[in-house]
């Protein structure tokens, strides 16, 4: 059985009953777009200070959406007891928990169509592609293990609690890499290309552990 | 030749015993009614029998392969329809089983086949949710069928089916060995000749339709 194609269809089947229900991305896009209002008004940023401030709100509107897109994937599964219907099948859990990880990070990447520029029309920062490639790299890591934890948490009834207890620690290399990142996209000091190679190494790592560790949590 | 072969499969939930060493053997072709009330552990021996969970202590064998070591090969060989049916509700009822198909190994073409099987071919084109429950139980068998399985797990399938349940579940049981549980004494009569009582998470022994009708 080829693992490419069940994962395309695990994707699919997800993006498609998104699409439908339209449950994650809009409230996650409205969440998004108050937490960007409330740090706007809160910080009371100039343009000076922007580019050292614009990214700490950046990593924390899209550590809290991540929290909640990942934590939904399985969720559902969970609640609709469909997960078991799929491990059910011979498809290996691998190919199902990486249709999962991409459906859930196209998800965010969508949120984050729309966290961009609302970042750039409250905070009157230019958000190029420099930027725009830091958080696309920062959200394949982040998406690789936010999911590994939501399969595991999914069974536990506190799992609202322990995904972020569980993932946060995690996601800090990410959130310095791609803080440093976007940093210096803004016009601060730094490295911008040793940022984003250590965004690249951690996507690698993180890639490799969650699919290796994917396999126990999803089947036992 | 016996497909079933199960020696003291006993199942903890913390510190209650869902399934207190049970030993069945499940000749092929054979159907086979497991009865019991509720809590006596028919749910936990059918997800043991369909590898959906690995017991506390005991052995499975399905087919002649080890089932905890073996289960991803033996998901080839059988079908399970749970408790809870597992359906996508944004899908429609085509999608749903055009999804397993793919998760399967199997061709989309089977999809037909199998909601006529089970009488859904008009509401293919219906979301899941949007079915009644009696039709997402069918949903739920014809997803169990899809690959053509020798061997069916099924955990009251009779649930909400309506009044031919029985002839449903007797044509799609020809030819496989099936073994069910349900609360319906007349419904395993007619369907199995030979059923399993579960009492407490104990085996009291099986019996022939003979038995049932003494």
């Amino acid at each position: 059985m080829n693992p490419i194609r069940v994962a395309i269809a695990v994707a699919r089947k997800d993006l498609r009953s998104e699409w439908r229900t339209r449950e994650l991305v809009p409230a996650l896009a409205q969440f998004i777009i108050l937490a960007l209002l409330i740090a706007n008004f809160g910080f009371q940023i100039n343009s000076n200070d922007a580019p050292s401030i614009v990214p700490g709100v950046l990593w924390f509107a899209l550590v809290f959406a991540g929290l909640v897109a990942f934590g939904r994937t399985f969720a559902a599964e969970r609640e609709q007891a469909s997960l078991e219907a799929m491990l059910m099948t011979p498809a290996s859990p691998i190919a199902i928990f990486a249709g999962k990880a991409v459906a859930a990070t196209t998800l965010l990447i969508a949120c984050e169509a729309v966290m961009l520029p609302a970042l750039s029309l409250f905070f009157g920062t230019d958000i190029g592609f420099d930027t725009i490639l830091a958080v696309f790299l920062a959200t394949i890591g982040m998406a690789a293990l936010g999911c590994l934890f939501a399969a595991l948490v999914a069974r536990v009834r506190a799992r609202e609690l322990m995904l972020p207890l569980l993932t946060l620690p995690l996601w800090i290399p990410f959130i310095i890499a791609g803080g440093m990142a976007v940093q210096t996209a803004l016009g601060l000091p730094g490295s911008y290309d040793e940022a984003i190679g250590l965004l690249i190494d951690f996507d690698i790592l993180f890639i490799v552990l969650t699919s290796l560790a994917a396999r126990f949590v999803l089947d036992e | 030749m016996s497909v079933i072969v199960g020696n003291g499969l006993t199942q903890w939930y913390g510190h209650d015993m869902a399934l207190d060493s049970v030993d069945l053997v499940v000749d092929g072709g054979e159907h086979m009614a497991v009865l019991g009330d509720n809590g006596a552990g028919k749910t936990t021996l059918l997800r043991v029998l369909a590898t959906a969970l690995r017991p506390t202590s005991g052995v499975l064998e399905i087919a002649g392969l080890n089932a905890f070591r073996e289960k991803r090969r033996l998901r080839h060989y059988l079908g399970y329809v749970g408790h809870n049916l597992g359906l996508y509700p944004a899908l429609t009822a085509a999608e749903n089983l055009e999804f397993f198909c793919d998760l399967q190994g199997v061709s989309r073409s089977r999809v037909d086949a199998a909601l006529e099987a089970v009488g859904l071919r008009p509401q293919s084109y219906r979301r899941a949710d949007a079915l009644s429950r009696g039709m997402q139980q069918r949903l739920a068998i014809a997803r169990a069928i899809l690959h053509e399985p020798r061997l069916l797990i099924l955990d009251e399938p009779d649930a909400s089916l309506g009044a031919d349940a029985a002839d449903l579940l007797t044509e799609l049981m020809h030819g496989r060995t099936v073994v069910l549980a349900t609360h319906d004494h007349a419904l395993a009569n007619r369907l199995c000749p030979r059923t399993l009582t579960l009492r407490h998470g104990r085996s009291h022994g099986t019996a022939t339709r003979l038995h049932i009708v003494k």
